[in-house]
């Protein structure tokens, strides 16, 4: 503590220095983020698209949020949007903890070639992804002709052309992207488990499912946790892989709401309300992330 | 050492990571191997193994549609993106250290919350801004809104570096009198290096992958690579060759970076949610 209180480079005792290093960082942010976000949010009490407009004349109170309660296309994308996330995070967390498990079992030097290998789709872009997906899931494309050598035909998964299979098919394709990222981290968690406590569970015969429910699991709880996060707040913004891969159709069935709100902003031009709509999106991720994900951080860099 | 019983299982474990591995690469390579079919060629099934390469698609995507161009903007916005983000939050990271307290910690973990920021509610007024200001379609759009989205992580995972960084070091620093700022750039920037090389692979591969504030933010002469693949081969009916060039242009550089800065990447990735 004596180190501190000589560390005298501090704002507390009057000194500017750190202050100056932040504010470029702090302008952008504050420019480019903070300045946006509360005039969003100020249009969204508003009845503004372009062009004029009156404080007087166009306030709307909350006519917008109003609106997305009887809008059936914004439902809609409200529901698809948690589907979605829903269903990615379960497709990602149960096939990425297969893969890191099992590639925590090969050699040390196996799992070293075969690990660049699989990161692969992380580095690809969502709307490449969506692309090569579509590739996949043409009618006449690789995916049938799979199918096809089991007799099965696109009656049987329609894919990306049906609304009942479409939004599966992107979960599908996003989790292609995201499973390595899951397997990644998970890794990192494993390797830090002490391999002591496997083989006592290996001496008494337990199984690989047991062991894992008591022993791995358990331990990487708080790896999981953040996982949790991180594909919560990414699922809940998707836009691109959509974009690519169904354009939101067929039939809304794909829309999720950035996408509904990009269309309102950009191509019914209703900007008050597709700002409401995304205001709406910003609302339900920190409500339902914001708490978990400071406190998270609180807790590790404290610990 | 394996136990008998268990020998099933590894022979399971290899046969599913083969599967694994078929299905992470095979639509990688059919994409890639498509760039250089003939068009009849591609619509065969099942994608013959040998054939005769050629570079027609190539051709007409970098002599009608203008991709070297998008190319082009993509590396002057990633590039620009990365400087600048991994310069002011570096900064931003050491000023943190410098507070005596615990505000700067603090500081870094609201930092944070910027990540949760949906790209869509700032895309909206910040296209109405910079719209007023004249400067949609210029890379200024892209550039400021990929650094404001990538500040607030760089800024943790830069400031989670400089915390390690024992107090002793700065201190002994001062005492042979060295300013802050030759403190930083002498000590603590190359001790950085290696959270730095996470930070560029990361927010390169953000920049160069991002679509959303690219596609409404630029115009014609600035479209990045994503943004030329929205709008020239994202249409109704899809011509695979050019589309699958396309893609190739816009992974392959990405892809390649990322495999040698592999060590880096998964440190990066790992840092947000394992603590070492």
């Amino acid at each position: 503590m004596n180190i501190r209180n000589n560390f005298c480079w501090s704002l507390e005792k009057g000194d500017l220095l750190p202050v100056l290093l932040m504010t470029p960082a702090m302008l952008l942010i504050a420019g480019v983020m903070v300045m946006p976000l509360g005039f969003g949010f100020f249009l969204s009490f508003f009845d503004f698209s372009f062009g004029g407009f009156s404080i007087l004349d166009d306030f709307a109170g909350l006519q917008n949020y109003a609106r997305i309660l009887g809008d059936a296309t914004a439902r809609r994308s409200i529901l698809n949007t948690l589907l979605f996330s829903a269903g990615a995070i379960t497709l990602e967390f149960v096939i990425g903890t297969i893969i890191a498990v099992l590639l925590f079992h090969l050699s040390r030097l196996a799992g070293a070639l075969i690990r660049p290998l699989i990161t692969i789709p992380l580095l690809i872009s969502p709307i490449v992804v969506g692309l090569i997906w579509r590739y996949i899931y043409d009618p006449q494309g690789i995916l049938y002709w799979f199918l096809g050598l089991f007799g099965l035909s696109i009656a049987h998964f329609p894919g990306v052309t049906a609304a009942s299979t479409a939004l599966l098919s992107t979960v599908i394709a996003h989790s292609w992207e995201v499973v390595p990222f899951v397997v990644i981290v998970l890794t990192a968690g494993l390797v830090s488990i002490p391999t002591e406590l496997y083989e006592a569970a290996y001496m008494d015969g337990a199984g690989e499912f047991n062991i894992f429910w008591r022993i791995t699991f358990p331990l990487l709880k708080d790896v999981y946790m953040v996982l949790l996060l991180i594909s919560g707040v990414d699922t809940i913004k998707i836009f691109d892989i959509i974009y690519s891969l169904t354009g939101g159709g067929p039939n809304n069935s794909t829309i999720s709401i950035s996408m509904y709100a990009f269309n309102q902003a950009f191509m019914q031009t209703n900007m008050s309300y597709a700002m409401t709509l995304s205001v709406f999106a910003l609302v339900v991720t920190f409500a339902v992330f914001g708490i978990p994900f400071v406190r998270r951080n609180r807790v590790r860099s404290h610990g | 050492m394996m136990h008998k019983g268990r020998r099933y299982l590894r022979g399971l474990n290899f046969l599913i990571i083969a599967v694994l591995l078929i299905l992470t690469l095979v639509p990688v390579y059919v994409i890639v191997s498509n760039s250089f079919r003939e068009t009849l060629a591609i619509k065969r099934m099942p994608p013959e193994l040998f054939f005769k390469p050629t570079l027609i698609h190539f051709q007409r995507l970098i002599q009608r549609d203008n991709f070297l161009k998008y190319f082009l903007n993509s590396i002057i916005i990633s590039v620009s993106v990365t400087v600048t983000t991994i310069g002011l939050g570096t900064l931003c990271a050491y000023a943190l250290k410098l507070f005596v307290s615990r505000l700067g910690e603090r500081l870094s973990n609201i930092m944070l919350l910027g990540k949760l920021v949906p790209s869509i509610t700032i895309l909206i007024p910040l296209f109405l801004m910079l719209n007023r200001v004249r400067l949609t379609g210029t890379y200024f759009g892209p550039i400021l809104a990929h650094s404001a989205m990538g500040l607030p992580f760089v800024t943790w995972l830069m400031a989670s570096f400089v915390r390690d960084i024992p107090r002793e070091i700065l201190e002994s620093a001062r005492v042979e009198g060295a300013t802050r700022m030759r403190t930083f750039y002498k000590v603590i920037f190359p001790m950085l290096t290696p959270a730095i090389a996470s930070a560029v692979i990361l927010v390169m591969q953000f920049s160069w992958n991002e679509l959303m504030f690219s596609l409404q933010l630029t115009n014609i002469h600035t479209y990045p690579l994503t943004v030329g693949i929205a709008r020239y081969v994202g249409a109704v009916s899809v011509d695979w060759g050019k589309s699958s060039v396309a893609a190739t242009i816009a992974m392959v550089p990405i892809i390649a970076i990322g495999f040698f800065m592999q060590k880096y990447l998964v440190a990066g990735m790992t840092a947000g949610a394992v603590k070492s």
